[in-house]
């Protein structure tokens, strides 16, 4: 038969440890005598009911009560040396914040769902043969009959000119089949979204807006349900508003059901399809993979092949969009981390040295009869308030470190408007605090071991001879000069790197210009002479205005996320050039764009009438073709004309893409021999560009209401947008390095500080036997000096497992020769040397008479 | 903080397991189990405490200094283990009292305003 007074008695372990110690027999005793006296069965289930609500209820009590108690304790004990306790919330309050932010960020990116109706099944199809250009009926008969998607939408999206009878608007248009909405669970904030049979020829004239298009466009007008909106001269009716914040998938203002009728809205150039699709229910991710892969196996067997250019795949919809960051995010999370562990080492450090210092208290206690879990719970709760309070602090700073991350999260998903700071941040940040507050806090009693009462109390000097906590206390200041000088080197690389960026020459000169774009999709200028006519306008006009010096246009301006063609090129009794990207200007643009020119001439305005036009090459051109400068005069073939061009001037290369990219060989044709419906004007200006942005912007709308003047920016704005994403994660890996720094440094001082002043009397009594000032201080850098010796030489290990790893942060980082080692090491080494010799000066002030007469 | 100094007043009014508690130990020295008996035929089954229930409350009587340890001995009614027995204190006394005039004027201030009940 069980004895259930055992049982009980195993119950009472849920109460806190004092008042275990202190009623745990009288407890025991009392539910045996009410055992004793309860009679049949009834009234002993009675009784186990009673004890357990009891107990339900009372061990709670009594643990607030005590932990209370043991808290107030606690504060005592910190105010007795308030700096430390200052020292390690602060550094906790740091970290923890420091953590926490990216953490918030990390969580809204990867691990949050996605702001849709079940997200989690939602997948991309990505390169599949499956999408709009199998037309209406391929893409329903197959999404009527493939085995894994419940369903399936296709869209591609596009920018277009938007008038609805106020100034023209240039947007983001997501032409779609009917089902995007129904298929992402998303519902119309007004009006409502497609209906399934929308997307057929003749019903699919109508548009759904999102609600910032409809609050900056239509003021947030309710009436706009109904009312007639031009997609690039393309009649359509608005009859829904999207709710607020969706975008998907993209920075979308305007969803159309045309993508199986493109002739709904006329357009040319190339189109990417793509397709997204919902899961069956019951079905795995891998299941879907597979069948995906047969079916894709089915209809275009040759994409499976590896050496494919675009292989399809099926991919979760959350970890497509966040797959272009999350390397990086995950990155500056380990980074991160590493500042983490350099604090908590100094708060285990603080706390293994109290309670080395307390052995005295703690072995006079456990005389007195205090359990070993009474000392452990006073040393957890001792420990877990001060991580607690740095924990609380560190929210404030996680607050701001989440807004500064946020800032610089991609559009596509920063559109999405995460709630940066919520309870699962919070939730990591209290868990964070706890493990801290339980590993330090039951860390130093299982190290102090089992506490012989009768040998701890004779012994007043328990300190000096704590080889365990000691060897503990070097291995953690290993650890921080280890995780710092890791730290310090991926800084010091990834400075390095962003210093070579931002001293990269762009081929152009970013400096004093105005850039901004006109579209003429869908306006009166329809003809080649029309659309030049209105260029040589705006281009007349933008040099009429005071300060402008020179203008000019382009198709693909550099810094401005175009997606670029290039094509080969033959170069006539010369090689064929690869790779090349077309691009078109108008007379001016190099001057304007600072872009020099290396040989020739620009266009002139005589010249596009010629039997053989003028182009225009780059550097890389000229270099891919074998000739250099010598290649004005010679003839090229571009792949969409028999007709040659005269290669009539060299210019230098433009970083199409920013700093990080080198820039590709391009050919520039002059534009008026075929204007493109969309051009981007250049205007180089004295002084500063900011200040004639207005003025330019509205000097083009004043030319015709109805074009869609847009992105009128500075290209150093452009310059400065491309650089956002090295420029933050070069601030924050520096900026985390710096405040590791500070912690190991504060390690390094305490550290040695404390050695001293535990060993106050072994260091008295050498002084007594002759040993000098400067000897002893010599023993003690010595001493403190091995672990940092070791720290750099892990720490070295680590960086340059590291830097691996940064590479993935932006283009051009390399951990490049020794100097990014050893500059970083000995920086740390001297300092940690400087620090510990500071902290040695308390040598100078003891008195080894006073020192030993105090251990007697 | 177990001052006999304390003010009376902070520590009303009192619980009432705690009431009947101090009430039983003004008749003399009790243990734990002895006082949840007294306690339960006292209020006719009404107020059964559990042992966390009581020992919680015990402790807390300690810590207010309303009680002390007497010392540890056998309870002759029950069989040869010893208990621990408590003992009122002086300002354990003076909070029963504090607590009897507090209901008393209570309820002389309900009976002026509700008129005085029939006896039943």
């Amino acid at each position: 038969m069980v004895d259930v007074a055992k049982l009980y008695r195993k119950l009472l372990k849920l109460y806190p440890a004092s008042f275990r110690q202190e009623y745990e027999g009288a407890m025991t005793r009392q539910f045996r005598d009410e055992q004793r006296d309860a009679k049949g069965w009834k009234e002993n289930v009675g009784l186990w009911l009673h004890a357990l609500s009891d107990i339900a209820v009372s061990a709670p009590r009594e643990l607030v009560r005590e932990l209370s108690q043991d808290s107030r304790f606690a504060v005592r004990v910190y105010r007795r040396r308030p700096l430390s306790a200052v020292i390690a919330i602060g550094t906790l309050a740091l970290a923890v914040g420091a953590s926490t932010g990216v953490f918030s960020v990390t969580s809204a990116l990867l691990l949050r769902r996605l702001p849709f109706g079940d997200a989690s099944r939602l997948v991309e199809l990505s390169d599949s043969p499956f999408s709009a250009g199998n037309g209406r009926a391929g893409f329903a008969e197959w999404r009527s009959h493939n085995s894994y998607l419940e369903s399936a939408a296709t869209f591609s999206i596009s920018e277009m000119n938007l008038n609805s009878g106020r100034d023209a608007l240039r947007v983001r248009v997501t032409e779609t089949s009917a089902n995007l909405f129904s298929l992402l669970g998303v519902q119309a904030h007004l009006g409502r979204t497609f209906v399934q049979e929308e997307d057929r020829p003749g019903k699919n004239h109508v548009i759904v807006i999102s609600h910032r298009l409809w609050q900056q466009a239509y003021g947030g007008n309710p009436f706009v349900i109904g009312s007639a909106a031009h997609l690039d001269g393309a009649a359509l009716t608005i009859i829904g508003v999207a709710p607020p914040r969706f975008d998907y998938p993209g920075n979308v203002d305007v969803w159309s059901p045309t993508v199986f009728d493109f002739e709904v809205i006329p357009k040319h150039g190339a189109f990417i399809w793509q397709t997204i699709g919902r899961l069956r229910p019951g079905i795995t991710m891998r299941q879907a993979r597979q069948e995906f892969e047969t079916d894709v196996a089915r209809v275009n067997p040759k994409s499976l092949r590896p050496d494919s250019s675009s292989i399809p795949q099926l991919v979760g919809l959350r970890d497509q969009l966040s797959s272009q960051i999350r390397t990086s995010v995950l990155i500056l999370f380990s980074v991160v981390l590493l500042v983490l562990m350099t604090a908590l080492a100094n708060v285990a450090q603080l706390l293994l040295s109290r309670t080395a210092e307390r052995h005295q208290e703690f072995a006079l206690r456990s005389a007195l009869g205090a359990s070993r879990s009474r000392l452990l719970q006073q040393l957890t709760v001792e420990a877990t308030a001060l991580t607690l309070s740095g924990a609380a602090l560190g929210m404030i700073f996680a607050w701001l470190v989440a807004r500064a991350a946020g800032t610089v999260m991609p559009a596509q998903l920063a559109t999405q408007e995460y709630t940066l700071l919520d309870w699962h941040v919070l939730c990591f940040a209290i868990a964070l605090a706890l493990i801290t507050g339980f590993t330090f806090g039951i860390m130093p009693t299982w190290l102090m071991g089992r506490i012989q009462p009768s040998t701890q109390i004779g012994r007043m000097n328990s300190v000096t001879s704590e080889p365990a906590t000691g060897r503990l206390r070097s291995a953690l200041v290993s650890l921080q000069v280890a995780f710092t000088l890791t730290l310090l080197v991926s800084s010091f690389t990834l400075g390095s790197a962003f210093l070579r960026l931002v001293h990269t020459d762009l081929g152009f000169e970013p400096a004093n210009a105005v850039t901004l774009k006109v579209s003429l999709e869908g306006s009166r200028y329809q003809t080649g002479s029309a659309k030049w006519q209105y260029y040589s306008a705006v281009k007349e006009r933008l040099q009429s205005i005071p300060g402008v010096n020179a203008v000019g246009a382009v198709n693909y301006l550099p810094l401005s996320n175009n997606v670029l063609m290039a094509g080969a090129i033959q170069v006539e009794s010369g090689p064929k050039v690869p790779g090349v990207v077309l691009n078109g200007s108008m007379p001016g643009y190099f001057r304007a764009v600072g872009s020099g020119l290396i040989a020739g001439r620009d266009f002139g305005l005589d010249l596009t009438k010629s039997p053989e036009p003028p182009v225009i090459v780059n550097e890389a051109f000229a270099r891919g073709s074998g000739f250099g400068p010598n290649i004005i005069g010679r003839r090229i073939i571009a792949p969409w004309t028999p007709r040659p061009y005269l290669v009539a001037g060299v210019v230098t290369t433009a970083r199409m893409a920013g700093p990080e990219y080198e820039g590709g060989p391009q050919a520039y044709w002059p534009v008026e021999e075929e204007p493109p419906s969309a051009l981007t004007f250049v205007a180089s200006v004295s002084g500063d560009p900011r200040h004639y942005l207005a003025q330019c912007r509205d000097a083009v709308i004043g030319l015709d209401r109805n074009v869609p003047v847009y992105e009128a920016k500075t290209l150093d704005q452009s310059l400065n947008e491309t650089m956002e994403r090295p420029r933050f994660y070069t601030t924050s890996v520096l900026f985390l390095a710096a405040l590791a720094f500070v912690i190991a440094v504060a390690g390094v001082y305490s550290t040695s500080s404390r050695a001293i002043t535990q060993r106050e009397h072994e260091l008295g009594v050498r002084i007594a036997l002759g040993a000098s000032v400067q000897q002893i201080r010599t023993l003690i850098l010595r001493e403190g000096t091995v672990p940092v010796a070791f720290g750099i030489l892990a720490g070295v290990a680590g960086a340059a497992g590291c830097g691996v790893f940064l590479q993935h942060l932006f283009v051009g980082i390399h951990i490049s020769g020794v100097m990014a080692f050893v500059v970083p090491s000995l920086f740390l080494l001297l300092i940690a040397i400087g620090t510990a010799w500071a902290a040695t000066t308390r040598v100078l002030v003891i008195d080894p008479i006073e020192a030993i007469r105090a251990e007697h | 903080m177990t001052s006999s100094t304390r003010g009376v007043d902070e520590l009303l009014p009192l619980s009432l397991p705690v009431f009947h508690m101090l009430l039983s130990l003004t008749e003399g020295e009790r243990h734990g189990y002895a006082l949840k008996r007294e306690i339960l035929q006292r209020t006719d089954k009404r107020i059964n405490l559990g042992s966390g229930a009581l020992y919680g409350a015990i402790n807390k009587m300690l810590e207010q200094g309303l009680i002390v340890e007497s010392d540890e001995r056998p309870d002759p009614h029950l069989d040869d283990e010893r208990r621990r027995y408590y003992r009122i204190t002086p300002l354990g006394r003076r909070v029963v009292h504090a607590e009897v005039a507090r209901l008393r004027s209570l309820v002389e201030l309900a009976e002026v305003r509700l008129g005085v009940p029939d006896p039943v």
